[in-house]
């Protein structure tokens, strides 16, 4: 960055076009935080091993596309069902034990996400690897107003595909009831004989899964780093808090802060468009703790 | 009930001049310069875990953006030190500016050609910030994760800037000034004695200040808020007022410990301000016991000295017993190491680990 071009002047289609950067970008924080909105909401455990949770996912398609050679939309689901497995066995290993200590799952939970990255530069090296994008999405929409990749158009899809899945498993099913009961009131839920402990375990497994199906994207879009998770915790954190811990509180929140992002990107560059959004949202948090969506909670 | 050696005031005191004045005679008795300057860089560490355990530990405050006022303080002596290496008439400004295509000398790096301004700004800039922060989040009864995830956003947006300004910080690269720092004409060796007796006066004064004024009324007050604000509240103590006050100190501290980080290692870089340093530091405070500022010294000293001196074979999977040796504390040890000095002591455990449970708890 030179000082003297600091700003980048208006122009009608270019901006129009970082307002569909801005929909790109609102769907990959869509896709990262939607897991941690299930947990978080859920259970209240702050889990710092999202974003290695989303990793794994990258990785274990990779193997997949590697070793197997399994098709890459296949790798998605599959992605799903291994990490979602692995946050099973993590829940009911670590997780259970610390439930009503949030600030301790975060330490602990950061723990363990020292040890995936670990784990997994031992495994596979610190070279970069990358999943290779299928054919049928290596093309490249160029309309006037429009430059977007095909992969970046099929991650906005499966964004929408999975908020779908996820309402519709929240409100239509009994799984859902359960979910939602746990979560305005755990003791109540279990004296109306809900299997509190079998609701929270299941729910981190989807929780988990759902970073998975993210990271199996991810690795699509981007190079494969043991620590590429750190890249989205940040982001998917604030996307949750800002929309209140809740699913339409998330979508919400992401399609304006990636369109806000997008938009001050636009006009500076993405660094400083950065340092302008975080300290809006710091701003926006002191005045509305309790989210985009929420109604005012007790305050405490 | 009687009162064990551990909780006894004077036995504490007799304690921490101890294990200063050992930390003190370190130069005495190792001619070694590397190893003079690896325990400074422990020692500023420590500062850094002891500004966690004020906030957290004695606040209940999980503050993740310990790392900005190191980092920023960081910057400032950097920034001062670099001027002392230039000269107003003939090389005014700094060669990585000049790579960077910038010709004339930012306001922002002015006043650092005085080095009593340069060091006055290092560690008031970042004092003021977390003031400001503190008014920001604790007026509006900010609490619990929320305060983590404030502060973990306000870190990650000066990490950006840190990074990306490149032509005023050296962006990457990060600065790394020419000469050691200087001072009424002596050039203090980061490898020397007088820098490490530098930053264990700093340790000292700053540790046995804090917990000074944790015995003090208003510690005591910020323990009870700590255990429930609520009911501080309804006592009639102004919360926010005194959470103000502790963060702003525990920045202080922090700031402090950046400015002797640069002293000893003569370079800072955006890694200073990134997230791992600040969990770090909480994990330093919370292994050795968030509870006591001796356990937070402790803590740091010991992952530190023990990531250092561990073989390369087992350097690999260190981050691997680290997580390990996390989740275990976590899961097993909520006050840490000093946790079970106390125990030793006390021989029944005066609040047994139930109880602290149940107190994190209503904490959280």
């Amino acid at each position: 960055m030179s000082v003297n071009d600091f700003w980048t002047p208006f122009e009608l289609y270019s901006f129009l076009n970082a307002l569909f950067i801005g929909l790109s970008v609102a769907s990959i924080w869509l896709v990262a935080a939607l897991g941690l909105t299930i947990i978080y909401g859920t259970m209240g455990v702050i889990n710092m091993a999202h974003g290695e949770f989303i990793m794994l996912g990258a990785f274990s398609t990779y193997v997949f596309q590697t070793q197997l050679g399994v098709p890459f939309i296949v790798c998605i689901p599959l992605a799903f069902i291994v990490v979602g497995l692995f946050g099973w066995v993590i829940e009911r290993l670590l997780i259970r034990s610390l439930y009503n200590r949030p600030l301790d799952t975060l330490l602990a939970t950061w723990g363990l996400s020292l040890i995936l990255i670990q784990v997994v530069r031992l495994t596979f090296g610190a070279a970069p690897l990358y999943v290779a994008v299928p054919a049928w999405l290596d093309f490249q929409v160029d309309l006037e107003i429009l430059h977007l990749s095909g992969l970046r158009l099929f991650i906005m899809v499966v964004a929408v595909l999975l908020v779908v899945l996820t309402w519709y498993l929240m409100y239509r099913t009994t799984w859902g009831i359960r979910v939602r009961a746990v979560m305005q009131d755990k003791e109540m839920a279990a004296s109306f004989g809900i299997n509190t402990d079998r609701v929270y375990s299941i729910t981190f497994a989807y929780g988990a899964g759902l970073a998975g199906a993210a990271g199996a994207m991810f690795g699509a879009l981007k190079t494969l780093f043991p620590d590429m998770g750190s890249g989205y915790i940040v982001e998917a954190f604030l996307v949750v808090v800002v929309g209140g811990i809740q699913l339409a509180g998330s979508v919400l929140s992401a399609l304006i802060l990636g369109q806000l992002n997008s938009i001050f990107s636009y006009f500076t560059n993405d660094t400083f468009a950065r340092f302008v959004l975080f300290s809006l949202i710091v701003i926006f948090l002191r005045f509305r703790p309790q989210g985009l969506l929420t109604e005012g909670l007790k305050r405490r | 009930m009687k009162q064990s050696l551990y909780q006894n005031r004077k036995a504490q005191w007799a304690a921490y001049l101890a294990v200063f004045a050992l930390l003190a005679m370190v130069p005495l008795y190792f001619d070694n310069p590397f190893v003079i300057n690896q325990i400074a860089r422990y020692t500023v560490m420590a500062m850094l875990a002891v500004s966690v355990s004020l906030v957290w530990g004695y606040g209940g405050i999980l503050s993740l953006g310990q790392g900005l006022a190191f980092g920023l303080a960081g910057y400032g002596m950097a920034m001062t030190m670099q001027m002392q290496y230039q000269n107003p008439e003939t090389d005014p400004i700094p060669s990585f500016m000049l790579t960077n295509e910038l010709d004339y000398l930012p306001w922002l790096w002015e006043p650092f050609w005085s080095t009593p301004v340069g060091l006055f700004l290092t560690l008031a800039v970042p004092t003021a910030i977390f003031m400001g922060i503190g008014i920001l989040m604790f007026q509006a009864r900010v609490a619990g994760v929320f305060v983590a995830i404030m502060t973990l956003a306000i870190l990650a947006a000066w990490y950006s800037m840190a990074y990306d300004m490149q032509p005023y910080t050296a962006g990457f690269n990060g600065i790394s000034p020419p000469l050691p720092f200087q001072i009424f004409g002596y050039l203090i060796d980061p490898y020397g004695a007088p820098a490490f007796w530098i930053c264990v006066a700093f340790l000292a004064l700053l540790t046995c200040g804090a917990k000074f004024l944790m015995q003090s009324k208003f510690g005591l007050v910020v323990q009870s808020i700590r255990d429930d604000a609520e009911r501080a509240r309804f006592l009639g103590y102004n919360v926010a007022y005194y959470q103000v006050l502790l963060f702003t100190l525990s920045g202080f501290i922090a700031a402090s410990a950046g400015l002797c980080w640069v002293m000893v290692v003569q370079y800072v870089s955006p890694t200073s301000l990134e997230l791992s340093l600040s969990i770090s530091a909480v994990v330093w405070a919370a292994v050795g016991g968030r509870l006591s500022l001796m356990g937070a010294i402790l803590g740091a000293f010991l992952v530190n000295g023990i990531q250092s001196y561990m073989g390369d074979e087992l350097q690999q999977i260190w981050m691997i017993i680290l997580g390990f040796i996390f989740i275990g504390v976590v899961l097993f040890l909520p006050r840490g190491l000093i946790g079970v000095v106390e125990k030793i002591f006390s021989g029944k455990a005066a609040t047994t680990d139930a109880k602290v449970i149940a107190q994190v708890r209503e904490v959280a």
